[in-house]
């Protein structure tokens, strides 16, 4: 599979949603396969949360596996024989994307909490200046999962021409009350955090990692399935020589403890902040008078909208709402109801029949 | 594949209307209404090959049970909403298909009919009815509600459910003078396009 990564520089800058502006920004972007010569070929795969450019590959032992490298590679779901897949990292990120880490040129110093509210139009924004880069006129397809279904919505209704299909993945139409609760629950606990320093822990050294730490435990918890965590921990102990902190007792504890540790090494608390309140402020049909078929009348691009049965995080019968909102407003789309064991987390997960079903969709 | 029931549906289809096939398998019949009508069509099923047949062709297809009750498609609105052999199944037919007239204008129909005169003969002879339009076996049918095209037609008054169109097919699933002459006896199966007073 042929692989590159590249730092794409807009000098132009970006207007953002909430008026605010960055005078220039950078997008990281892996790609993965070959753009054809009629550029027809191209897919946005846009990522959840915590995800990042590095969409696809597996693991070696100077890198992690990317986040949806079950479902993007050689004769996968989204097939890099065929298309020409394009992974960015977002505004607002902290992998190598202009976000609340980078440099500010203005102030010599980071963004830190400085950094400008980002919004989900601001994510397609930016990545349709990278596709106009790209010299692509349309997306063959733009998919997302989570948050990333999100964007491929908002791709949808907002560059109607610019996509020719959309799959919205373990997504919503908006955050719900416990979506924004549970979101809420997380920032506190890194506000709350001694070294948070009111978002400008960077300019003093200092790092809130067990408030982003808690957060994560928190927001890991959500991803999964009740039935997945017994199946896998069930009430078993963890063994005392393989423990990651004295207090812990049970395997589940252990687990939350080691990811919520790792994660808290990778990411930045301004992010998880900006981002998740990204999320939270999702909602297309406000502008339409809390209308979604009203929103979604313009779309050009044929959507596959898939739900999981065990993800209790976006549950199916939100994308349902998308799907009956798209068909009210006479838009083509379909909608499939996946079994999947691992919650909110299994659209990261291939089954033969997710496989089978985005395969056929983006194929016909 | 060729659908039986396209050519006899394809006359009461108004070229560029919204279709909803309840039940829609391979969802062949909205294919060939998109190609030939350019309907916008959405199909409605549950069996998993039959969904990614219709996303091959590139026909919506909304994975569902619809025995669990369409109630949420209330707020939409289609010209034409088509059930074709699955009335019988559901727990209530005719709460079903008042409900789809709410939410269609028109609607069709399909339904084996148990007083065909070989289902009427099998009886005779002490046999559950097998026939073209009811193929299986008493114990691997999901039939739960047969009825004769009398009944039907009884249903359809009682419920002020107007009869369009009718067409009344052989055991060969085609248009048939003789099943048309006398249905209840002859027709295998029959084709209804409703509508609500």
């Amino acid at each position: 599979m042929k692989t590159e990564q590249k730092v794409h520089h807009f000098s132009s800058g970006i207007k953002l949603e909430s008026g605010a502006g960055l005078d220039s920004f950078n997008l990281i972007v892996e790609t993965y396969g070959e753009l054809n010569s009629g550029k027809s070929n191209a897919v946005l795969v846009c990522h959840a949360f915590s995800g990042s450019h590095h969409a696809a590959g597996s693991a070696s032992t100077d890198k992690k596996a990317g986040w949806w490298h079950e479902l993007i590679g050689p004769d996968k779901a989204i097939d890099t024989n065929k298309y020409f897949v394009v992974a960015p990292n977002n505004l607002g990120s902290c992998f190598g994307s202009t976000g609340p880490t980078s440099h500010c040129e203005k102030t010599d110093d980071y963004y830190g909490k400085d950094f400008p509210d980002i919004s989900v139009l601001d994510w397609v924004n930016s990545q349709e200046m990278l596709q106009k880069k790209l010299g692509i006129n349309a997306w063959a397809c733009v998919l997302g999962g989570s948050l990333g279904g999100m964007q491929a919505l908002q791709w949808a209704i907002t560059f109607p021409d610019k996509v020719k299909k959309a799959g919205i993945i373990a997504a919503a139409a908006k955050a719900s009350s416990q979506n924004i609760a549970l979101n809420e629950v997380a920032r506190e606990s890194i506000r709350k955090d001694i070294n948070f320093y009111e978002g400008d822990y960077l300019k003093k050294g200092l790092f809130p990692k067990s408030g982003l730490k808690a957060a994560r435990m928190l927001a890991h918890i959500t991803y999964l399935s009740e039935d997945s965590m017994n199946d896998r921990f069930g009430r078993k102990m963890q063994d005392s020589d393989s423990k990651v902190g004295e207090t812990v007792d049970y395997q589940v504890e252990n687990y939350l403890q080691y990811k919520g540790e790792k994660f808290s090494e990778e990411f930045d608390a301004n992010s998880y902040i900006l981002m998740t309140k990204a999320m939270d402020s999702f909602d297309p049909a406000k502008k339409f008078n809390n209308k979604l078929d009203e929103a979604l009348k313009n779309i050009k691009a044929k959507l596959l909208i898939v739900g999981f049965k065990t993800d209790w995080l976006f549950p199916v019968d939100r994308s349902k709402e998308i799907q009956l909102a798209a068909m009210k407003a006479n838009i083509a789309s379909s909608y499939l109801e996946l079994d999947g064991v691992q919650g909110h987390d299994s659209f990261l997960f291939r089954t033969e029949r997710y496989e089978n079903n985005i395969k056929t969709f983006l194929g016909s | 594949m060729q659908n039986p029931l396209t050519n006899i549906v394809m006359k009461w289809i108004e070229p560029d209307s919204t279709v909803i096939d309840f039940g829609c398998g391979n969802g062949s019949l909205l294919t060939e209404l998109r190609d030939k009508k350019n309907i916008l069509g959405y199909g409605i099923e549950i069996d998993q090959q039959g969904i990614n047949e219709c996303l091959k062709n590139n026909i919506s297809v909304i994975e569902k049970d619809i025995d669990d009750g369409i109630d949420e498609f209330e707020d939409c609105d289609f010209d034409v909403a088509v059930m074709a052999s699955s009335i019988q199944c559901l727990r209530e037919p005719n709460v079903a298909l008042k409900k789809i007239l709410n939410l269609s204008n028109r609607c069709i129909v399909t339904i084996p009919n148990l007083g065909y005169w070989r289902c009427r003969l099998a009886l005779l002879l002490g046999r559950m009815p097998v026939t073209p339009s009811l193929p299986s076996s008493w114990y691997g049918t999901e039939n739960i509600h047969l009825c004769t095209i009398k009944d039907f037609e009884d249903l359809c008054n009682n419920e002020d459910f107007i009869i369009k169109e009718n067409m009344h097919l052989n055991k060969n699933r085609q248009e048939s003078s003789l099943a048309k002459l006398m249905p209840n006896l002859l027709s295998c199966e029959g084709v209804y396009l409703l509508a609500k007073k």
